[in-house]
């Protein structure tokens, strides 16, 4: 295709366009977060300040960007904890259909989670549940498939060989586990943990059902909740608010980066 | 040090036997070879005398002491494995450290064996290295100097050379045997490679489907194999088997040549084996044997010359120097006598 100045100055002009439009939102957020005198208007502020992140961090902002923490690491660390104790057994015995129960567990998984939301809400209320311990643990449920497929394989790539020689040297199985299944696992429980805990942190729907006052809210349902408090929209104060909520998942994005390049796995073995 | 000796130990797999049986006694301080082919159960063998394979029969002793039920780590042996089986998280010096630690050993009781068995395997300067840094031989001797440390009675070693390139196999070859009089320990020792079995035993255990054909030290086995599998097995050029008839008490070759032998059961001599290198060239006049050339390996210091005989049948001759023979060309072989073993019909050795 032959390629003239004027139609290249056109196609230019076209995509700037574009690329205006699309990164408009995010200009949005970050030129209203940084103005204290935010109108919600799309306008480059006329002071910078950090009045908004000040607001979003304090009182009852906070204490849900505490109660997310809590919700996120809570439900990562337990769906580790869970998902290791069960995918090791399940990687080397020789369970009969283990492949299948597996499969079965994930299949149910794929059913959207509004879907058991009746049930799980009748649950949580019977056992005590409605609160911030019955969120992690029914994210913990909903999570287990799909870590216990991903332990299982990163668990499968250890050698028996290297349990066999450590067994043979004295180590117990709690030891074998804890000394060389899981340091060579630490790749695979790192996606688990970083994957659990961005999940729980997106996640809306259970803390909003489960969690009914203020004071339990996790940031994505306190956003929700911040529309029109006050009669107005604090426009500053919820693009600061945005913001933090979303700063841990681009911090788990390079954790987990990180992470990913540690895998080893098989180094042991063969020469 | 201590003597192993197993009795009527058997192994199954479900209904499946592979180990059938198995009786032998190993003297303390011996380097014992269980040799065979690809499922043979040798291996199976050794992992139920670590302890990491239940018995399904008979009875495992170490020192004396039947250690059916005991499990692996109070057998007082220690294990290098095919693959090496190092832990890829920790250093040389943790890799080897790691059972003593275990064992709560003081750290610098640890230090000092560690340290000593680097000094014995040469492996001095590689204690930070992590084992992805090292070669294979190094591998190699990490998880030797894992077994040292640990200063076990009976040490086994589960094919430790087949991971390696064939001028280290060697090289490594000699350090095991080296390894083994300085330690005087009690080794047993797995590989299918008949050539580490003749170089390192004491004595050599031939397996085969699950069952022992022979134990004897390795000039033995070559001298006086029981049996055709045996015959066949060990020795770096198979021997070669020629199927043979009686006529009026002569042993007749395929040729119509006959040999004269003397034995009492002459009879029964279905087969008779000969080494390759036992077989001689001989002129049209005095030949045994009369075949042409179908291949030549020249190896410089020796040759290999396969001849097929009229029936079909490939004879593999082993010649010194380098002879000059023409592929296609006519070969007189001729058969000396007292090098020829008899075999009879179920395949077993004629002495």
């Amino acid at each position: 295709m032959e390629s003239n100045p004027a139609t290249s100055r056109l196609t230019a002009i076209a995509l700037s366009f574009m690329a205006v439009i699309w990164v408009s939102p995010f200009s949005w957020l970050i030129l209203n977060a940084f103005n204290p005198l935010s109108t919600g208007q799309l306008e480059i502020p006329r002071s910078i300040g950090l009045d908004n992140f000040a607001l979003a961090v304090s009182g009852n902002a906070g204490r849900q960007f505490l109660n997310s923490m809590l919700i996120a690491a809570g439900t990562a660390t337990l769906s580790v904890v869970v998902g290791i104790s069960a995918a090791y057994p399940l990687s080397r015995l020789r369970i009969p259909g283990r492949n299948a129960f597996l499969w079965t567990l994930v299949l149910l998984r794929m059913l959207p989670s509004a879907g058991v939301l009746v049930p799980l809400y009748f649950a949580a209320q019977r056992g005590g549940l409605l609160n911030q311990f019955g969120v992690i643990i029914a994210l913990t449920i909903l999570n287990l498939p799909f870590t216990l497929l991903l332990l299982k394989n990163f668990f499968d790539t250890v050698p028996i060989e290297l349990e066999e020689a450590a067994y043979v040297e004295g180590a117990s199985l709690f030891q074998i586990v804890t000394r060389i299944v899981l340091p060579m696992s630490r790749a695979g429980i790192a996606v688990v943990w970083f994957f659990s805990f961005t999940g729980a942190w997106n996640e809306f729907l259970l803390p909003l059902i489960f969690a009914r006052v203020q004071d339990a809210f996790p940031m994505s349902v306190g956003l929700y909740a911040a529309f029109g408090q006050q009669g107005a929209i604090n426009y500053g104060f919820l693009t600061a608010f945005s913001i933090i909520y979303a700063a841990p998942a681009i911090g788990v994005y390079f954790l987990l980066r990180r992470n990913m390049n540690t895998g080893f796995a098989g180094v042991g073995v063969k020469g | 040090m201590a003597d192993v000796s197993l009795r009527g130990v058997r192994k199954s797999y479900g209904s499946v036997e592979v180990v059938h049986g198995v009786d032998l006694e190993i003297k303390s301080g011996e380097f014992v070879v269980f040799v065979g082919p690809s499922g043979c159960g040798k291996s199976t063998l050794l992992r139920m005398i670590a302890g990491l394979e239940p018995i399904s029969g008979g009875d495992i002793s170490i020192g004396g002491k039947v250690v059916n039920d005991i499990p692996s780590p109070q057998r007082g042996i220690a294990m290098v494995f095919q693959s090496y089986a190092l832990y890829p998280h920790m250093s040389v010096y943790d890799n080897m450290a790691f059972g003593l630690k275990l064992a709560k050993t003081p750290k610098d009781e640890i230090d000092q064996r560690v340290r000593e068995a680097a000094r014995i395997l040469q492996i001095e300067g590689y204690l930070d290295r992590m084992p992805k840094a090292l070669s294979g031989g190094q591998r190699q001797r990490v998880a030797i100097g894992r077994a040292i440390v640990r200063d076990p009675r009976v040490f086994l070693f589960d094919e430790p050379l087949s991971n390696l390139d064939a001028s280290l196999r060697a090289q490594t070859r000699i350090e095991i045997a080296k390894l083994h009089d300085t330690l005087t320990a009690t080794m047993i020792y797995v590989t299918h490679d008949q050539v580490e079995a003749m170089t390192l035993a004491d004595r050599i255990v031939v397996l085969n489907a699950g069952r022992i054909e022979q134990v004897g030290t390795p000039l033995e086995l070559y001298r006086n194999p029981v049996n055709t599998f045996v015959a066949g097995f060990i020795a770096s050029q198979r021997m070669n088997f020629t199927p043979v008839t009686i006529e009026a008490g002569k042993l007749v070759l395929p040729g119509n040549k006959s040999l004269t032998l003397t034995h009492p059961r002459l009879a029964n001599v279905r087969t008779i084996g000969i080494r390759p290198e036992h077989l001689v060239l001989a002129d049209a006049a005095n030949a045994d044997l009369t075949g042409t050339l179908s291949v030549i390996e020249q190896f410089g210091e020796y040759a290999l010359a396969y001849v097929e005989l009229p029936s079909g049948d490939l004879v593999t001759v082993k010649l010194d120097g380098a002879p000059d023979l023409q592929l296609h060309q006519t070969v007189h072989i001729g058969v000396p006598p007292d090098a020829v073993h008899l075999f009879d019909e179920a395949g077993r050795a004629l002495r």
